[in-house]
């Protein structure tokens, strides 16, 4: 009775993997996409130049930054680049170990599929040793650090910053980031506000191409890229008094829509003359307040400057929405939007001077010497565009690790010691295991070595050598053996604490968790069904959102 | 048109298209049915897998969510579609047992078809499975089910590890069973006939990606994926008085349609002051009532920002409304829609206003929600999922949504049955015998019946890489002897353990699943197979040509 026709059940473009062939082929891409970065790793990391299909081109070892620009076609390989967007967002640092960790920790699990052992065993396994590992971290493998001690502090970020561009830039980085840091922070407010460190808000970094490296700075006020808008306005003004406006200083209509008939000729004229009035009304409200220096977020035409520098009063337009708040909070003002409401509270005093200063081509706004500003901006010089970008994005994890210390001063060693030390333990505490679980928690373990062995392999030194001193070391008695881990450069044993060479725990602690889950994530696949539905998913989350608009009717009747 | 050609069928019907009957059609329905069936039944169970969906655009979505698998597969043929639309049933009026409900019917109709070649007429296959389905579920309301009271917290928790032991977040499934249940109790409202109602579409569940997957964190309270309005506003406001808005303070605007006509010029300038004086004022009588959290749908004009930031209130625009509806409801507070009363005034009074311990801004990540604690009228509860990226948290949303549904039918139905296979084993039992002892034609039917139910146990065996023929052995003979003789009567909570590969009492165990669920699956699956067997004549019109031509 069969014989007939096949019957046809899914779309023909469908195409599907099943089995042992996608857990392998999934782990073979996030090997692939490893594979790309392992060489970002520690302080003999190598720089990447990535071209994308403007022509345009990027020049960077950070792992995130790296995988942002390339394109992958395996899923698995997304999810592998989605993994550094999560770290990134979440600590801002430790983009490349997180990958090649979650790489290795799959490459591991390849055996145990091979053994046929079921993946439900393996991940179990993985999600203990995930939990024990967290544990020993915060309690053993770690120490807590004083964020006030501004050397160690330094000493720190520098650390941290081992593997970018210019040492000469380190010093200044690590400067930089804990001034800028400390310059935002808000302790923990009596109203129990928690406290907070927004950089990406508060703390913002302009590029200025040309003068040295070492000229960047962290302002203690704004800097904004804008000159006065009329030639004859003050340049330079001590102590002044600041009105921020986020209105138009010109006449604008109303909402409603207006037409208008004339039947007189005076009436025309009685209409310009009312915009005319309305400046003026405007601007004496402004003048009202005694300011020295107005900015607002839109325009100010010119009969509006004219009454203004008759004034004496400089004036500063356009400014994006960022850099205002930024500039109220520094200087301690209110964001206006009715003149004729302005009050003495909104005045802006905490700055100490206001100065257009010309680099270069520009003309640049200076609002500085702030007295307890809460909010910079950070000025980087630098010869060349491209050494600044990269300036830029090493700065920005310098930010994050001086975030990341000041809200949670715990520290691990660095130099794969951290690894190699969770490694030892779990890996002595997984002998205690009676279960099948035992081999997948121990190879866990192992996979955590890849840390130092590729900061070994990235340096040139003998690989199998070093890790093996190492890992002897480690397996010492004495209390601080622990603390031994790989010299990047050289490729040698170092004993991290005597150099001082640390790493915010909260970063190591995000790249455990996540490198872990990820690997859960994809030994639990195994069947991969391609040319599916497009935009099923956002169907369905438009039918669970309309459900959901049923179910808050007041009142609804029985929900069967 | 198309008279001319060979005679077939279709043409004789004057419609362009092909026509199958009889055998062929029902063959083809079973077979593609079987292939549903086999797509998802590796996601069963507490080791099955998930399933990694890739669509044209490349989007990933990770899943072993039945019902989520199918809807995204591009399923063609029809018969296959009534069977995602069996799974897209059980989601919606149960959310779980999707998968199992997809595998049961397909079992029912390949049983069916084997009856068929033995020449038994579909009706009486038909009424046999009825007949079948209704003694099964009058045997799980008698004999199977336990009776949760109101204390027993354990085995609420119980029945949502069940359901997430198959998912992703199985390991951490202690966690996530608690955190569903006390957001279900934290929901609950009375239906007014002395019960009560768990809404749990009313728990607000949201995604972060970082941290880890035990970072997610119930919130008692309403958490709300959007910012204040204006930096400058204070973060964190204790005893709050909230005002849900559903309309923007914007400079006002005429209706269309509305004409005024003014004489002078003044008065044109006196217009555009008022349009900013007239949300002034709004925005001064909703402070002036002692709000100091304005959440609205709409948006807020620059100009009122200040308003709020000198009086140190927390504006927040661009809510959703479904949020501030419950927002609303959770503080005892009202959706208010317009500020008009009944007087044609625009007025706004304090009774309006919602009250909390704490409304604050919190950092989540690289986002920001603001987060509503202590409402006073009733509580309120957000999940806040975490998993190392956005696929992870995905999937965790579903199966978090799963267990949400299994813990309020676990609360609304107050009955519980085993889980592993123990219920489909103890049918399988049962059935066999109440076949045998019925003298009628449906007989052959009513046992194939109890014969594919087993194909939910098997099938968890076999995910589980256990030996399904002698596990299954062992199970139907624990159930048969507690059917039969009176001192085995515990045996009928066997079910199987299928880390151990072996069978044990699934009720000690904490295995459970809601008996209302079951019940419904079985129900479902039945009246799916039935209309797929009652198919006997399928015509597939050729689509028509696109009407270029115009129409007639």
């Amino acid at each position: 009775m069969s014989g007939g026709t096949p019957v046809i059940v899914l779309n023909q473009n469908t195409k599907r993997e099943q089995g042992r062939k996608v857990q392998l082929t999934n782990i073979q891409s996030a090997k692939t996409v490893a594979d790309v970065i392992r060489t970002c790793l520690g302080p003999q990391a190598m720089l990447k130049m990535l071209m994308d299909p403007m022509g345009g081109i990027v020049m960077t070892n950070d792992g995130n930054a790296i995988l942002r620009e390339i394109t992958v076609q395996h899923p698995a390989a997304k999810s592998m680049i989605e993994i550094a967007r999560t770290q990134d967002e979440e600590v801002g640092d430790g983009t490349t170990s997180v990958i090649i960790l979650a790489g290795e920790i799959l490459a591991v699990s390849t055996a145990f599929l091979e053994q046929s052992i079921h993946p439900t065993i393996i991940i179990t396994a993985y999600r203990q040793a995930l939990e024990d590992m967290l544990e020993m971290a915060s309690s053993r493998y770690s120490v807590d650090v004083d964020t006030n001690d501004t050397d160690k502090m330094h000493e720190l970020i520098r650390t941290c910053l081992g593997t970018r561009v210019h040492t000469q830039w380190n010093q200044v980085a690590c400067r930089i980031a804990l001034d800028a840091v400390r310059t935002v922070h808000k302790e923990r407010g009596s109203d129990g506000q928690a406290q907070e460190i927004d950089i990406k808000r508060y703390a913002r970094i302009e590029k200025i191409p040309g003068g040295s490296i070492e000229d960047s700075c962290v302002l203690d006020g704004i800097m904004i890229n804008k000159d006065v808008v009329h030639p004859q306005m003050r340049r330079r003004i001590a102590n002044p008094r600041i009105v921020l406006l986020d209105c138009d200083l010109e006449y604008k209509k109303g909402e409603s829509q207006t037409n208008v008939e004339i039947r007189q000729e005076e009436d025309f004229t009685r209409l310009l003359q009312l915009e005319e009035e309305y400046i003026k009304t405007v601007c004496q409200a402004v003048l009202a307040v005694k300011p020295d220096l107005v900015i607002t977020e839109k325009g100010v035409s010119d009969l509006a400057q004219h009454y203004l520098v008759k004034a004496g009063v400089s004036v500063l337009r356009r400014l994006r929405r960022t850099d205002q708040w930024r500039v109220a909070r520094a200087i301690g003002a209110t964001i206006v939007n009715r003149p004729d409401e302005l009050k003495e509270e909104d005045i802006g005093t905490g700055c100490g001077l206001f100065e257009v200063r010309k680099i270069g081509d520009e003309y640049y706004s200076y609002l500085v010497q702030c007295r307890n500003p809460k909010a910079c901006t950070i000025v980087l010089r630098g010869p060349s565009k491209d050494i600044l970008n990269e300036m830029d994005r090493s700065l920005n994890d310098a930010l994050n690790v001086a975030r990341n210390i000041v809200l949670k001063p715990k520290l691990c060693p660095g130099g794969g010691a951290f690894e190699m030390a969770i490694a030892h333990a779990v890996s002595e505490k997984g002998k205690a295991l009676t279960t099948v679980h035992q081999g997948p928690y121990r190879a866990l373990a192992a996979a955590l070595e890849v840390i130092p062995r590729t900061l070994i392999q990235n340096c040139g030194a003998n690989v199998i050598r070093t890790l093996t001193a190492l890992r002897a070391k480690h397996a010492g008695t004495e209390p601080e053996d622990w603390m031994w881990g790989v010299d990047g450069e050289t490729g040698k044993l170092r004993h991290m604490k005597a150099d001082g060479i640390w790493e915010p725990l909260s970063v190591k602690n995000q790249v455990l968790k996540t490198a872990t889950e990820t690997a859960i994530l994809l030994l639990r696949i195994d069947d991969i069904v391609s040319g599916t539905k497009k935009g099923g998913v956002e169907g369905a989350a438009a039918a669970a959102k309309a459900a959901a608009n049923e179910a808050a009717q007041p009142a609804a009747g029985g929900d069967e | 048109s198309a008279m001319a050609g060979n005679a077939n069928t279709s043409n004789l019907l004057m419609v362009s298209g092909e026509r199958l009957t009889g055998e062929s059609v029902r063959h083809q329905n079973v077979v593609a049915a079987a292939s549903i069936a086999n797509i998802v039944k590796t996601s069963l169970g507490p080791v099955g897998l998930d399933k990694m969906l890739v669509d044209d655009v490349g989007d990933v979505t990770i899943t072993n969510d039945g019902a989520t698998i199918l809807k995204l597969l591009e399923v063609e043929h029809p018969a296959a579609k009534i069977l995602v639309e069996l799974a897209q049933l059980q989601d919606e009026e149960v959310g779980d047992g999707t998968t199992s409900v997809v595998l049961v019917a397909a079992e029912l109709l390949k049983n069916a078809e084997e009856l068929m070649s033995l020449k038994i007429h579909p009706t009486t296959i038909i009424s046999g499975y009825r007949l079948a389905c209704r003694e099964a579920v009058k045997f799980i309301n008698e004999r199977l089910v336990i009776s949760v009271d109101d204390l027993a917290r354990d085995n609420i928790v119980n029945a949502a590890k069940t359901s997430m032991s198959s998912k992703i977040i199985g390991c951490d499934a202690e966690l996530f069973a608690a955190m569903a249940v006390d957001a279900a109790m934290a929901v609950r409202v009375a239906d007014g006939k002395g019960g009560h109602r768990y809404p749990i579409k009313a728990v607000n569940v949201l995604k972060a990606h970082g941290g880890s997957t035990r970072d997610s964190v119930l919130i008692n309270g309403y958490a709300l994926n959007c910012t204040v309005g204006s930096v400058q506003m204070p973060k964190r406001i204790t005893n709050a008085k909230i005002a849900c808005l559903d309309f923007s303070l914007q400079k006002s605007k005429m209706k269309l349609g509305v004409q005024l006509v003014i004489e002078t010029p003044e008065q044109l300038e006196l217009m555009r002051a008022r349009e900013s004086d007239l949300t002034k004022e709004r925005v001064q009588k909703i402070m002036a009532s002692g709000a100091n959290v304005i959440l609205t749908t709409g948006s807020i004009d620059d100009l009122c920002m200040k308003y709020f930031v000198e009086a140190g209130a927390m504006a927040v625009r661009r809510c959703k409304k479904i949020d501030l509806k419950r927002i609303a409801k959770a503080t005892g507070g009202q959706f208010v829609v317009s500020m008009t009363n009944l007087e044609g005034e625009e007025s706004f009074d304090a009774s309006l206003l919602g009250q909390a311990e704490c409304v604050a801004q919190e950092r989540i990540s690289d986002d920001e929600l603001i987060v509503i604690r202590g409402p006073k009228a009733r509580s309120a509860a957000s999940i806040v999922l975490r998993g190392a990226n956005d696929f992870y948290c995905d999937e965790m949303e579903r199966s978090v949504h799963d267990a949400l549904c299994v813990v309020k039918r676990v609360l609304e139905g107050r009955q519980l049955v085993p889980g592993g296979g123990a219920v489909e084993v103890a049918l399988n039992i049962y059935l066999e015998n109440y076949a045998t002892s019925l003298a009628s034609r449906e007989q052959m039917a009513i046992a194939e019946f109890a014969r594919a139910l087993l194909c939910v146990p098997k099938q968890l065996a076999v995910n589980a890489a256990q030996d399904s023929t002698e596990l299954l052995a062992q199970l139907r003979a624990r159930h048969n002897a507690s059917q039969v003789k009176k001192d085995c009567a515990a045996y009928k909570w066997f079910g199987l353990d299928l880390q151990e590969g072996k069978v044990r009492d699934n009720k000690e165990a904490g295995v459970l699943e809601p008996a209302v669920s079951k019940i419904k699956s079985l129900k479902f699956a039945t009246e799916a197979a039935i209309t797929i067997l009652r198919i006997d004549d399928q015509i597939k019109l050729t689509p028509e040509a696109p009407p270029s031509h115009g129409g007639h």
